[in-house]
Formats: structure tokens, sequence, C-alpha cells
């Protein structure tokens, strides 16, 4: 019952007075309203109670507003003119609204390009990865075998790798795509035999052709379907750690009960289990498409701007036709870049909008309690 | 003795109908060890054709100096030149990685404390819980990558305009939303009629504005914690209701014990995602010093102390923790 409804109850019931009879003497005790009201509200219980509503309420308001202050500057900043960047008397909202900014970046940083391609690619690494977590973690949860904690902490090991530290290693795994990624060690061992007057010239010329054959992943797509595919790509070590618990909830009983009726694993694993992980799997989803969409780190290694691959991420930059040699032109370029960030994540915000509900019930019913 | 092992022998075969029994199990057991493999497999087929040359061919170039000649990039072993470079003559990286280290002392536990706290408030019957919760889980979302790299392409741009005010007045203040919710100037001149000198308003903004790098680094983490919470049988409240128990009490005896096991996977969670995220200070040292270095593995020489370091960090919290978490017993 909510505070309202309590307080309309309280005024619209009237108690029946009560007579007692003590000696030969009646007595009314009838509690008046002012006394019932008192011994509801004036306590210890009640103040402490409605203390803690309100201080909740503050706290939750107060931190939504540092989480959405934000964004609501950069969207109004950037539909500010230019004329209010060297206007003193404009803080937050614009005096002269424009959408001159946008306009410019959609137009000269090749947006809709860009939507289009990182679209893609995160679609593709978004299913890839939930679909291929979802098998891993399956099988690390369900299935005994040997090792099986060993593999499993390999998976925790490369989730607390930094990807920093096998940058370069990544780039030299990609340029040369061979099958176990020897060629790096190739090449050093060739040129210091070539070095060492161990191999004519022509040979080694004859082994720089067969290397320059080796096909170059760097530039394509190729780099992030196999990390995607392998369950290696940005965070896929929780993924797959989240699916892993979700599936060690799941009773026995439900499968063994899919094999008496002569369903194999495999067939148990795509008709009964996928279907049943339907939230789990649209949270996994939507973190792994959103965080392959704002994603920099491997987007920048293996698609650079100059590749001709672009990506949402290369659209950061000052439009040519936004002249912004003038007084405020720090904070206006500031506003400008701010504007491409908005324009990046408006098409996730409306994404998060329609499916933040399943992800937090995904999330809630995942039991990632051990 | 050798008449008792004869009557063992003997009722070996009695129970010989049974060990047959037994194969067969054995063998479902085997043919569901080996699904095991085959769902795992992407993982391991990624993890040895295409992780572990990477871990290893980068092992190799943080011990070697790379020359690029035709045939391609060639190593070449130099021992552990790399690393004492990194350690004695590069002297920000031991700077960078105190600095970095003493930020997280403070960070992680925050976001801890803050995400678990939240996720209780969010876990409460309230008006408008569908709201907050979706406002809360923004910065799951959004806040990665992306707006990092803005927000510090924002810090760069301002930074070499040696001209520019940082005094966030106007505009300029609501510009920069996101790198900094107060500025020092602001809580100055707050603080000013209070002869207050300018360290502590520097500490007092420093704090604020931590605030919002802390509330946009717990999404995650609130989420695992409000899972968690979920799962606490209501019946167990119940009769903890019912014995009398305060909300404190009930928090310190039911909650905290029952969501250990989570707080150690979120401490694991954090420690890994602070020190891995991009705009760990640590991380855009490395970061700008291996473009800096042209190819050269000084970068990585670093990134692999670095990674030692976070290891035993990691190592030590997570003993150290699961010290205290409590394990439900569960039958099975």
């Amino acid at each position: 019952m909510s505070f309202s409804e309590k307080l309309k109850g309280l005024f619209a019931k009237k108690q029946k007075p009560e007579k007692i009879l003590t000696g030969n003497a009646k007595i009314d005790v009838e509690t008046s309203l002012w006394e019932r009201f008192k011994a509801k509200y004036f306590n210890m219980f009640f103040v402490k109670k409605l203390g803690w509503i309100i201080f909740r309420l503050v706290l939750l308001i107060g931190i939504s507003y540092v989480i959405i202050y934000p964004y609501f500057s950069k969207v109004t900043t950037s539909l500010m003119a230019r004329e209010d960047f060297v206007d003193t008397t404009v803080l937050m909202i614009p005096r002269n609204w424009t959408l001159d900014t946008y306009k410019a970046i959609i137009n000269d940083n090749k947006y809709f390009t860009a939507l289009f391609n990182t679209t893609t690619l995160s679609l593709l690494c978004g299913v890839s990865q939930t679909l291929i977590c979802a098998i891993v973690g399956y099988g690390f949860a369900k299935f005994k075998f040997k090792f099986k904690g060993a593999l499993f902490l390999l998976v925790i090991f490369t989730m607390v790798v930094p990807h920093e530290t096998i940058r370069q290693a990544m780039i030299l795994r990609f340029r040369y795509m061979d099958l176990i990624g020897i060629i790096p060690q190739l090449n050093g061992w060739i040129f210091n035999m070539f070095d060492g007057g161990s191999i004519s010239p022509e040979t080694y010329e004859k082994f720089t052709d067969f290397i320059a054959m080796i096909p170059n992943a760097l530039n394509t797509y190729w780099p992030m379907a196999i990390l995607s595919l392998t369950g290696l790509a940005f965070k896929n070590g929780l993924y797959i750690f989240m699916m892993r618990q979700y599936y060690r909830g799941v009773p026995d009983e439900l499968e063994e009960a899919a094999y008496v009726d002569g369903a194999g694993v495999i067939k148990t694993f795509v008709r009964i289990i996928l279907p049943m992980s339907t939230a789990m799997l649209v949270t996994i989803f939507m973190f792994s498409f959103s965080w392959q969409w704002t994603d920099t780190f491997y987007t920048d290694l293996f698609m650079p701007a100059s590749g001709g691959n672009i990506l949402l991420n290369n659209i950061v930059s000052i439009p040519k036709s936004l002249d912004t040699e003038f007084a405020g032109q720090l904070a206006y370029e500031t506003a400008i870049r701010n504007g491409c960030g908005i324009l990046i994540l408006i098409p996730l915000l409306i994404m998060y909008l329609f499916g933040q509900r399943t992800l937090i019930e995904g999330v809630e019913r995942s039991g990632i309690t051990g | 003795m050798d008449k008792a092992l004869k009557t063992n022998e003997q009722t070996t075969v009695e129970v010989k109908p049974l060990k047959v029994k037994k194969r067969k199990a054995k063998s479902l057991e085997k043919q569901k060890s080996t699904f095991g493999w085959l769902f795992i497999l992407p993982f391991l087929l990624g993890f040895i054709l295409i992780y572990l040359p990477m871990i290893l061919s980068s092992i190799q170039i943080s011990f070697s100096s790379i020359a690029y000649e035709d045939i391609g990039q060639v190593l070449t072993w130099v021992g552990f030149e790399n690393y004492s470079k990194a350690l004695l003559e590069e002297a920000d990286f031991t700077k960078t990685l105190v600095e970095c280290l003493g930020g997280m002392a403070f960070d992680i536990p925050a976001i801890i404390i803050f995400s678990l706290f939240m996720a209780i408030l969010l876990n409460q019957d309230m008006k408008g819980r569908a709201a907050f919760r979706a406002i809360f889980f923004v910065p799951v979302i959004v806040s990665t990558g992306i707006i990092e790299s803005i927000d510090l392409q924002n810090t760069l741009a301002q930074l070499g305009d040696q001209v520019s005010n940082l005094n966030g007045d106007g505009v300029e203040g609501a510009v920069n939303a996101g790198t900094e919710i107060i500025n020092a100037i602001d809580v100055e001149r707050f603080f000013g009629s209070m002869k207050i000198g300018s360290e502590l308003a520097g500490v007092v903004s420093g704090w604020a504005n931590n605030v919002y790098n802390i509330v946009n680094r717990s999404g995650v983490q609130m989420l695992i914690f409000l899972a968690a919470l979920q799962s606490i049988s209501p019946s167990i409240y119940e009769s903890c209701k019912v014995e009398g128990a305060t909300g404190w009490e009930t928090f310190w005896k039911i909650t905290f014990p029952m969501i250990s096991p989570m707080i150690l996977v979120n401490l694991v969670y954090t420690i890994i995602d602070s020190f891995t995220t991009k705009s760990n200070i640590m991380m855009s040292f490395i970061t700008t010093a291996s473009n800096e270095a042209n190819g050269k593995p000084l970068g990585t020489a670093m990134a692999w102390l670095y990674f030692l370091i976070v290891m035993i960090i990691l190592a030590i919290c997570a003993a150290f923790a699961s010290l205290f978490v409590f394990y439900q017993r569960r039958e099975k």
C-alpha cells in the first residue's frame, strides 16, 4: 500500500465508538483522529522510514544526474551556433539553435558509410561472439573432461592479459595469416642465415617472394572474425564466464529428460538449452554488440582510417566545411567532437532503450552467483 | 590365505553383471567428455593457433630488437635490455606506475562499495525503479572506448593550446562536462569566504570528479551484485524479521555473507578492468611509448612488466579476499 492510499484510508474509515463498562460509569474510549494520526506518524519508526526514502531518492536522482549530465551537455553544446561560443552569457542552453554541426559531420565525415560498416561489423561480431561463448560456456559447465580446470584458467588468462601487451604481436600475427603464426619466426632465421652467408641470395629471394605471398589479413574484417569465432575478442572471457555460471545453474534433469527422449547432446543444446537461455543470450549480445560498437583498440589496430574501411570511430574529426578559426575555437572544436560522439552513440542508445529490460532481466536471472 | 583369495575371485564372478553395467556408464561418460571437448573446441583451437603464438611472440618481442629488412620484421635477441631501459632509463615509467597503483588503491574499494550500495538500493521496492535502473546501466553500454578517446582528444587539444584558460566558465565548462563535473576554481570560490587554501579545493574537486569516474566504471559490478541479491531467498529475510533483526544486522549477518562470493568476483573483475582500460594512465603511457618508439619493443616490455605487477596484485587481493568469502553449503 502506498503512502497516499494509507493516508486516504486513515481519513475515510471512522471507527465506531466503543463503549466499555467499568463499574457503573460509561467511559467513551473513542480515539480521536489526531490521536491515531500521532500514533501512526509521530514515532521513530516512521521518521526513520521516511528519512530513508528521502535519502534514497536524493541519492538516486543525484547519481542519475551525474550519469546523464555529460550526455545532456554534449547534446546541447553541439546544437549551439558559432556565436554562442564567444557569448559569455550562454551557459548550457544554446541561444542560436543550429543543426549545422551535425549536417557538416554527416556530410563531410561520411557518417552513413561509417554507420553501415560499423553496424555490419558489430552485428557479425556480436552474433558470433554470443553463440561461440554460449557453446564454450556450455562445454565448461556441463561436461566432465580432463584438464577442465586448467583449460578454464586459460579463459581467465585471456581476460587478464591487457591487450596492450600483445598489441605488436597481434599485428604480426595477422600480417602473416599462416596457420600457426610461424612466419615472423622464419623471417628472423632466414635473414640471419642469409646474413651469415649460409644461404645464397637466390634462395633468399625465393623465400622473400614466398613470404610476400602469405596473405595479409590487416585492413580486412578477418582478424575480427577470427577473434570472434574463437572467443578471443574483447572481453570474451567474461562472456564465457557468465554463460558457464548460467548453465551451471540449469538442472541436469532437463538434459537427462531430453536424452531419455532420444535427443543427442547437440540436438539438446540447439533445441532446448539455447531457446531456454534467450534472456542471457540477449544480454551477452548487447554487451558484445555495444562494446564492439564503441571499441577503438581493435578497430584502430586492424582497420586504421587510412585503410579505406571507414568505421564510426574514424569520423571523430573537425569537418572541413566548419571554419573554426575564431576566438571560441577550442570550445567549438570540443563541441564538434562531442557532436561526433553523440552521433556515434545515438543508434546504440536506441538499441539500449528497446533492450534494457531484457538486459537487466537476463543478468538478474543468470544466477551469475557461483 | 590362498583360499580366501579364491573365494574373493568367486565373489567377483558373482558381481560380473554389475561390472558390465559400470563399463557402460563409463562409456557414456567418455562420450560426454568427447562432447565436452567438442564444445570448447572453438576456444581451444583459437587459443592454440592464434592466442598462444601471439603471447609467445610478444614475450619474444619484449626480449629483442626489431629491424625492418626486405623480408619483413627481423627480431634479434637482446636479453633484458628493453626491460632495464624501461625501468632505469625511462624516467616516467616508474613514476606513472606508482601513481597508477596509488589511484587504484583508492578507486577499487570505492567502486566495490559504491556498486554494492547502489545494487542494494536498486533492489529495493520503490517507484520508478525501472527508470533508475535503466539510467544506471547506461554507462555499461556506452562509456567504453569511444567516449573515453573523444574526452582524451579534447583534453589533449586543450593542453596543446597554451593560451586557453581552463577556468571552465561559460560554455567551456559545459563542453568539458564528462571529463569533470566541477572544477577547482568553483570549489575555491565556494570556500573562498571560509579562508581555505587552494590545495584543499583541489583535493575536494578531485574527489567530486572521481565520483563521475567511479559511477561510470561500476556498471557491470552493479549488474553482478544485483543478480546476486536477487538469488538470495526471501524466506531467509522473512525469518530474520520474525526473529527481530534490524536492517543493519540483517545486512551484515545475511546479505553480506551471501553475496561475498560475488564480492570476490567483482574484486577480480574490477582489478582487471581498471588495470586494462584505455583511460588508465599506465595504459595510455604504454600506448604513447610504443607509438613514439616507432615499432621498437620498449612498449611491449613495459606492458609485460605492468602485467606481472597486475598479476601479483590480483593474486594477493584474491587470496586475501577469499579468506572472508562464505560459501553456502549445497547438497548435490
